[in-house]
């Protein structure tokens, strides 16, 4: 009865989406802080390799941020 | 000639919920951030105004999709399209008046259909339509941001617990000036949108429109500049709300419960769920609340907030059918809605008097 109201797969596919999102989202910020964070920290204490390695996980979680904004808004213009 | 006059009557009436629905909302978009101080209240209320106007403009696809899913749309008359407006607003007031964040959309979704049903019977409500696209989805939709709230808070504390605290807090509020900014976008275009449906529907209803033809630009224009307007003049008790009686945030909690939000209500729009980013935001809140501290969040003011999400649709319906039940009275098709507009604006005058001479403006905001 509820499946012939509901289009299952789309709300299913729906949850999914806004889970993925929404938790991704923060671990990616969460990401680019610790990376910010942690390079300061080595790059005082010299260790400058990992430093650097460090200011590349910042960066690629901030390009994740950037994507995630970028989708937002193409899904907002899609609808 | 009579028409017309409801016709303008429907379309003031429908950028009044406009406003009610901005002045309503603007606490899902900008409460978090201002409870951790990530903006102060007036620059955080003008820039969700300002995104709320351009997200208006973003997108038209879905501006129909209402009003037509869940009644059928050859029982729509333009003093059915009013009545609903005015359940709708009542409802959308009255829980204003108690600080419940509630459902503008379910607000306007529930006035419309009591009030098609009090006109054409149950045949005129498209029940397949309201349960699989408006029921089932606002059950899931907040239960799903609490959860996405719950783990996303847990992996953040996880990654940045062991950091500077005050580098986390700097950024955390930094990163709560964008996802507060997706939201406001994200409500200027479904809310605003649902506004710009109704008016469309009205002017079709009239034969001012074909069915088939774009949504005017006027139409556009006046439904963003309403929903803006009525953004900036901001809903203070439910920013309270939302902000600090539900849970004390801190930026990493606002970001978390913003970013779930946002995610949820985005996805839902791309799969075609017409959702309220009012009850997507409060689960959010509650489940970035709940992840850090089960009892940091105050489940008496959640629980109230349930009973105001589970009331909104009966509730407007019953005003909405009320409102078509006293406009029909008068036969005319003109003096109902002009008696229930002379009514509407005698009982805002009073209370707005009242209520500007009792309470003045919260500090800074």
């Amino acid at each position: 009865m509820l499946a012939t109201l509901v289009d299952t797969k789309s709300l299913l596919q729906s949850v999914v989406a806004s889970l993925v999102a929404g938790i991704g989202i923060s671990t990616a910020f969460a990401i680019l802080i610790f990376g910010i964070s942690r390079s300061a920290d080595l790059a005082r204490s010299e260790r400058s390799a990992l430093a650097t390695a460090a200011g590349v996980l910042a960066a690629l979680a901030f390009l994740v941020v950037a994507a995630s904004i970028v989708l937002g808004i193409v899904v907002m213009t899609q609808k | 000639m009579s028409s017309d006059v409801v016709l303008v009557i429907v379309v003031a009436t429908a950028l009044v919920f406009d406003f009610t629905n901005g002045f309503h909302d603007t606490a899902n978009v900008v409460a978090t951030s201002i409870s951790t101080h990530a903006m102060p209240p007036r620059i955080a209320v003008a820039y969700a105004a300002l995104l709320n106007f351009v997200g208006a403009f973003i997108s038209l696809a879905v501006a129909a999709t209402v009003a037509k899913d869940v009644v059928d749309s050859d029982v729509i008359t333009t003093t059915v399209v009013f009545a609903g407006l005015v359940g709708a607003i009542i409802w959308n007031l009255a829980t204003w008046y108690f600080g419940l964040p509630s459902s503008s959309s379910h607000a306007l979704i529930g006035g419309v259909v009591g009030a098609a049903f009090a006109a054409s019977g149950s045949a005129a409500v498209e029940s397949a339509g309201l349960v699989g696209k408006v029921l089932i989805p606002a059950v899931l939709a907040p239960i799903v941001a609490f959860i996405a709230g719950v783990i996303a808070i847990n992996l953040v504390y996880g990654i940045v617990g062991r950091e500077r605290p005050g580098l986390v807090n700097r950024g955390f509020r930094l990163g709560q000036v964008l996802s507060g900014g997706m939201l406001a976008l994200a409500h200027g275009t479904n809310d605003a949108q649902k506004t710009m449906g109704v008016i469309t529907l009205a002017l079709v209803a009239n034969g001012s429109l074909s069915s088939d033809a774009d949504v005017p630009f006027w139409v556009v224009v006046s439904a963003a500049s309403a929903i803006a307007l009525g953004t900036y003049f901001g809903g203070w008790r439910i920013i309270r709300t939302m902000g600090t009686r539900i849970i004390k945030m801190d930026a990493a909690q606002g970001f978390s419960a913003q970013g779930a939000g946002a995610a949820v209500i985005l996805a839902s729009s791309h799969y075609g769920f017409p959702l309220s980013t009012t009850q997507v935001i409060s689960g959010g809140v509650m489940g970035a609340g709940a992840g850090k501290q089960v009892s940091a969040v105050r489940w008496g003011v959640a629980g109230n907030i349930v009973v105001a999400w589970l009331l909104t649709l009966p509730a407007a319906a019953a005003m909405g059918a009320v409102t078509y039940g006293f406009c029909n009275l008068f036969g005319n098709v003109a003096a109902g809605p002009i008696m229930v507009c002379l009514f509407g604006l005698a009982a805002l005058a009073v209370f707005f008097s009242r209520r500007l001479r009792e309470e003045p403006l919260p500090a800074g905001g």
